[in-house]
């Protein structure tokens, strides 16, 4: 017997929910070749999940992943309901958020490496339709249309939600929902507008569609922000959620701050994306 | 003291229920885990490259036939030659180094030695565990489909430069490649934020940063350039597969994209890469050398913030792995200079470790040879990297077998003599029997003489030109080819013996004690018994 | 100096066959760079002896400190351990000392840095595209359009020509022109690389990469592909004779590719052959 427990560490209880995510992730990283690529002919009675083209793959390992979400973090908030999140634990959580944050960052700095090699050493290149930038032929977006409204959207949103968390702090509950209803609508409101302008673009995004690399770069950098705030939209509808079924207190609503701090992290994202892709180098 | 922690069992639960490992949430379980992973990885990643020897003992075609008849036409054409040489690659760094030193050690004796009961996310600590296998299967089920053309799996080297991995590449194998390393990122990132937020919040009361072991200060440079590197590879790996899947043009001529991009954003993660494979291992040796010698590591700050120099400096000098793709030379005489720079840190560890034997009263046990044959092969590798630096010289060593020669003498021989280092010096710590030190010194033995047979004629090749990833040579350089495969024989003796210590320890079960190494050994995990409880330090221990 | 490096690695590796060196093409058994055929190469060469001079001394007091220690500190000599961990003289010199050594280093390596980048006004500009899996060969000054230099197969090999490293049609040059070489590709990255010139530059799809050199003696040379490009990465070598300025001249007015301009070359080669067995 190693005696009683004297730490405020948590010391979680074995789980299936990583083993589950990881078979959703190798069936999912499956799927997806599959479907991009064809794993199996398309004769064979298998097609429909490996085939190319086929969605069967991909759903089952994204459905396993979905499940693994609901599963792991439902657990997580019931034992944040039991008392296991002590100070200490909360503040691993703040110190796991800031690291994930800080590798997300990251990710993003591949695509804006791209983009600015591209549209600062263009010279380079041989083909001289593709030397300038933008390459000849491509018409931008003009930055002070829609991209300055989306700009004023998140900007808006980031108040909003500053303004729940505070209204939380305060107790009242009643601000904190509408303040993350409000920013839960906005986030909505800049996907949809990034939605109608990407369908108005006039570059392709691929060769095939007469795109070249402006379109290249564009699209996945902002796209990649666009999932980011498709993310953050969901991270800051579940947290509203949970504010209604009565969840969080005036001292402990971690969720929520965690939500914020990445709302804000999307924020940041955005505002570079603006200032250089759109308005810069446009 | 949470209910639930209470109602934690506190006795240990049988080996053989799988729940222990598959739902673990249990540091040395799962660390455990990932040296049997890493055993396994390497036991096939050693293979392969007993098949690359085995091809290159002779000039002409072995191995490699592409014939259907006799023993060739069981590992296909000389497509499937570069396809073993990238798997390999691959294999070693990915799926045997990393989780042989960051998630076994790391998960073992990170906790350990700064008094904590666990790591920070137990859970997450399975999920990036469990996430390798996941990439493991990708990787190796990548053999077994269209890579290039009708041959399968991918072949254009580990460090997957387009056009070849684009356009050269259009079967399904580099897709699978792409995610399997996408999903061993994740597991690496995942790993690195629970390391960091255990380091920073869960050290002992009084045990503050400049009191931290010093493998504890490697595991928490290397996460960080972990956290900082993997995401923009994860990017470059995206790019790629979109070039491939969806027609975007990142490294496409043709829609204005450039082939060296890719370089410069795989080479910002793979430098910082190789000082996360190596980083680990200069806090083993560290901990070692100060064992055996009995005395305290000779300058413990110089030391910590040495490797941190190391991790900061690695950020900056990725294009030397570029000099010949046509940079402007006044970059070239940058990263020359930011190269070499990187050889004073080192330096530091290695005189350091010196004069921590210095004026010591040296055990020469098994991780003692271990450790002093590092400190030795290490050096040779770093020297002739200094050399490679000068992109002057480079020009005519790049991409031949003097760049093999360099990195197997920093890898083969340092980061995988830190991995027996470590094995060696924690064995009866963490399955709690005694090895025949005999035997493991026999070991070491053959993989000394093994591993340098191999590697040292191949700076010869390379100066002499032999290009790498070349299943067949010119005729001038059979000599030391030939040479080199013998010593692969020599190697392959030590890897014998290696699984002879393992499984004699197990069935003889000679008892192991809380701390076999005598006053020598100072850090927490020697307060405790071998095996330690399942749950260590539920009172948290107090540093002075 | 040189002769003192040689004698030591011939001492190293005194099991080897030791053959003289042999021009143009690895030796069996060799152990240092192929003979430099451009003042390139030769500065690559002094280089290289001056980074020995270096690093194996650096190397040996690694293993000697090493060695001394274990036998003044083991156990048995040594039973009480000494307790100090620190002395501040000793760490500022191994950090400084190393500084002063790469800054030595660094003198001496950027000069040939710069010398290679910076191509002097050529004589003859060749270019040479990478495909998989061989190369082709231009001269626009002469305006010879592109000819394939492919690898001969093993079973076509005749008398003289080395396997895995003769090519079909060969690239020309003249003795002692500069000639500024035009790199690029077709489809994959490919490296043009020819150890004797110490010329070593990608080709790679989209870019056109320039490099130099000047070949002091007549001879033929061998290099290979040295990018990974795929299957026949290995066999998709590089030949190149250098020739007298009239041979050259011959060689471009007979047509590169054609057989005429290849039996021209095989009887001047033939010839220096000859002439050179009468040297001996
Ligand atoms: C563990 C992995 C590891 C480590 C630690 C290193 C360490 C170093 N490496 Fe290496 N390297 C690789 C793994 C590693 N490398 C790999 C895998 C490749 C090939 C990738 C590929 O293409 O596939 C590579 C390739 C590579 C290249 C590119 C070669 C080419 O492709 O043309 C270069 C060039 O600069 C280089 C340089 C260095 C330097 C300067 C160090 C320094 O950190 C070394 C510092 C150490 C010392 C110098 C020794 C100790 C110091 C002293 C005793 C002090 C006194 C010394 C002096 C004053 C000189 N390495
Ligand atoms: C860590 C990295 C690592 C390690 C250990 C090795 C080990 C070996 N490597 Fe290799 N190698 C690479 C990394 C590594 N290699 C890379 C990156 C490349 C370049 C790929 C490319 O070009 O794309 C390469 C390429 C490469 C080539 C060049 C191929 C070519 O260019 O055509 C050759 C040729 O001889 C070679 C040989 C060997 C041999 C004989 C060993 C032997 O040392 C193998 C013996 C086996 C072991 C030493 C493993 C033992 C370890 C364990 C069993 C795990 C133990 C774990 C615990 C105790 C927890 N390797
Ligand atoms: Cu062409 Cu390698
Ligand atoms: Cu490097």
């Amino acid at each position: 017997m190693a005696g009683a427990v004297k730490h405020d560490y948590h010391l979680v209880n074995p789980s299936p929910w990583p083993f589950v995510g990881s078979v959703g992730a190798f069936l999912l990283a499956l799927g997806a070749v599959g479907n991009m690529a064809g794993l199996v002919d398309a004769d064979s009675s298998i097609a429909f999940m490996y085939g190319e083209g086929s969605w069967g793959g991909l759903l089952l390992g994204f459905g396993i992943i979905i499940w693994t979400m609901f599963g792991w973090w439902g657990d997580i908030i019931k034992e944040s309901h039991s008392g296991d999140h002590t100070p200490v634990v909360d503040l691993h959580l703040r110190y796991g958020m800031i690291m994930f944050i800080a590798s997300e960052v990251m990710f993003f700095v591949a695509w804006f490496w791209a983009f600015f090699e591209y549209a600062i050493f263009h010279e380079v290149r041989l083909d001289p339709g593709l030397a300038t930038w933008p390459p000849a032929g491509v018409e931008t977006f003009n930055p002070w249309h829609l991209p300055l409204m989306n700009t004023l959207i998140l900007l808006l949103s980031g108040t909003t939600v500053t303004w729940a968390h505070h209204a939380l702090q305060h107790g009242d509950r009643k601000g904190a929902k509408l303040g993350l209803l409000l920013t839960v609508i906005l986030g909505m409101c800049f996907t949809a507008l990034q939605i109608y302008e990407y369908t108005h673009a006039h570059f392709g995004f691929s060769i095939a569609d007469g795109g070249n690399l402006y379109g290249s770069t564009f699209f996945m950098a902002t796209g990649f922000h666009g999932a980011h705030v498709v993310i953050g939209t969901i991270f800051l509808a579940v947290c509203l959620f949970r504010l209604l079924a009565g969840h969080f207190t005036p001292e402990k609503h971690f969720g929520l701050e965690a939500a914020a701090w990445y709302w804000h992290f999307v924020d940041v994202v955005w505002l570079f994306l603006f200032a250089f892709v759109y308005v810069v180098y446009q | 003291m949470s209910a639930d922690a209470a109602t934690h069992d506190d006795h240990t639960p049988s080996l053989w229920d799988w729940k222990r490992w598959v739902y673990s949430t249990n540091h040395k379980d799962i660390g455990t885990m990932y040296l049997i992973f890493a055993i396994i990885a390497g036991v096939i990643g050693g293979a392969m490259s007993g098949l690359i020897r085995w091809e290159l003992a002779e000039p002409g075609l072995q191995v490699f036939t592409g014939e259907d008849t006799g023993w060739g036409a069981l590992f296909g054409n000389e497509h499937n030659y570069n396809v073993v040489t990238t798997m390999h690659g691959l294999i070693m760094i990915f799926f045997m180094v990393m989780p042989a030193m960051i998630g076994g050690f790391g998960n073992w004796f990170v906790p350990l030695m700064i008094g904590a009961p666990d790591m920070a996310f137990p859970r997450m600590n399975n999920i990036s565990f469990w996430l390798l296998p996941a990439a493991f299967a990708l990787a190796i089920i990548s053999l077994f489909v269209p890579g290039a053309g009708a041959d399968n799996g991918f072949g254009g080297g580990w460090v997957l430069y387009p056009p070849l991995s684009t356009l050269g590449h259009s079967g399904p194998a580099m897709d699978l490649l792409i995610l399997s390393l996408h999903i061993a990122g994740i597991s690496s990132i995942l790993g690195a934020i629970n390391f960091i937020t255990t380091i920073f919040n869960m050290r002992a009361p009084g045990m503050t940063l400049h009191k931290m072991p010093l493998f504890v200060w490697s595991m928490l440079v290397t996460v960080f350039l972990l956290l900082l590197a993997v995401p923009v590879l994860a990017g470059a790996l995206t790019m790629l597969l979109t070039d491939r899947n969806f027609g975007t043009s990142f490294f496409d001529p043709a829609g204005g994209g450039d082939p060296v991009m890719f370089q410069h954003l795989f080479w910002f993660f793979g430098h910082p890469e190789v000082y996360i494979l190596i980083l680990p291992g200069f806090g083993i040796i560290s901990h070692i050398v100060s064992t055996f010698s009995r005395k305290p590591v000779f300058g413990y700050l110089g030391m910590a913030y040495a490797m941190v120099a190391i991790g900061f400096i690695g950020f900056i000098v990725w294009a030397h792995h570029m000099y010949t793709v046509g940079m402007p030379v006044d970059l070239k005489a940058y990263f020359v200079a930011a190269t070499m720079v990187i050889a004073v840190p080192t330096g530091i560890k290695i005189f350091s470790w010196i004069a921590t034997m210095w004026g010591g009263s040296i055990e020469f046990r098994t991780p003692m040879l271990w450790a002093i044959g590092f400190i030795f092969l290490f050096t040779v590798g770093g020297v002739t990297g200094v050399v490679l630096a000068n992109a002057g010289i480079d020009q005519s060593l790049h991409d031949t077998y003097y760049v093999v020669a360099h990195f197997h003498y920093v890898l083969s021989l340092g980061a995988v003599f830190a991995i027996f280092a470590g094995w060696y010096y924690w064995y009866e710590k963490i399955f709690g029997v005694k090895y025949n030190s005999l035997l493991a010194r026999l070991q070491f033995f053959f993989f000394f003489v093994g591993a340098n047979v191999i590697f040292f004629p191949q700076h010869f090749l390379g100066l002499q030109g032999m290009p790498r990833r070349y299943v067949d040579y010119a005729d001038g350089y059979e000599y030391w080819n030939m040479i080199s495969s013998w010593g692969y024989v020599i190697m392959a003796i030590g890897m014998l013996l290696f699984f002879a210590v393992l499984i004699e320890s197990m069935i003889s079960r000679r008892k192991g004690e809380a701390n076999p190494w005598g006053e020598g050994a100072t850090t927490l995990e020697w307060t405790l018994s071998s095996p330690p409880p399942f749950h260590q330090f539920n009172e948290l221990p107090k540093i002075k | 100096m040189r002769f003192l490096t040689a004698f030591a690695l011939a001492a190293l590796t005194s099991a080897s066959a030791f053959a003289t060196p042999l021009d143009g093409q690895p030796t069996d058994g060799g152990i240092n760079f192929q003979p430099a055929a451009t003042s390139i190469m030769e500065r690559i060469h002094d280089f290289h002896i001056l980074m020995l001079w270096i690093i194996v001394p650096i190397t040996l007091l690694v293993m000697g400190l090493l060695a001394w220690v274990m036998v003044r500190y083991g156990r048995k000599a040594n039973p009480t351990p000494a307790k100090w961990s620190h002395n501040t003289l000793i760490e500022v010199v191994w950090t400084g000392l190393p500084v002063l050594i790469l800054v030595f280093i660094a003198v001496f390596s950027f000069p040939i840095l710069y010398y290679q980048d910076e191509i002097p006004e050529s004589d003859l500009t060749v270019k040479a595209v990478g495909y998989q899996w061989y190369w082709g060969y231009e001269y626009p000054d002469q305006e010879v359009g592109e000819y394939i230099s492919t690898m001969v197969a093993d079973e076509d090999l005749q008398d003289g020509q080395l396997r895995n490293l003769s090519v079909d049609y060969p690239m020309v040059v003249p003795v002692g022109a500069t000639v500024r070489l035009q790199v690029a590709a077709a489809d994959v990255i490919h490296n043009w690389a020819m150890p004797a010139f110490g010329t070593k530059m990608d080709a790679i799809p989209g870019r056109i990469n320039e490099a130099w050199f000047r070949v002091d003696r007549e001879g033929v040379f061998y290099g290979q592909c040295s990018e990974l490009c795929g299957i026949r990465h290995a066999f998709m070598p590089i030949e190149v004779h250098v020739v007298s300025q009239e041979a050259f001249d011959a060689w471009i007015a007979s047509g590169p590719g054609s057989d005429e301009s290849n039996e021209l070359l095989a009887e001047y080669t033939a010839a220096r052959e000859t002439r050179l067995a009468q040297l001996d």
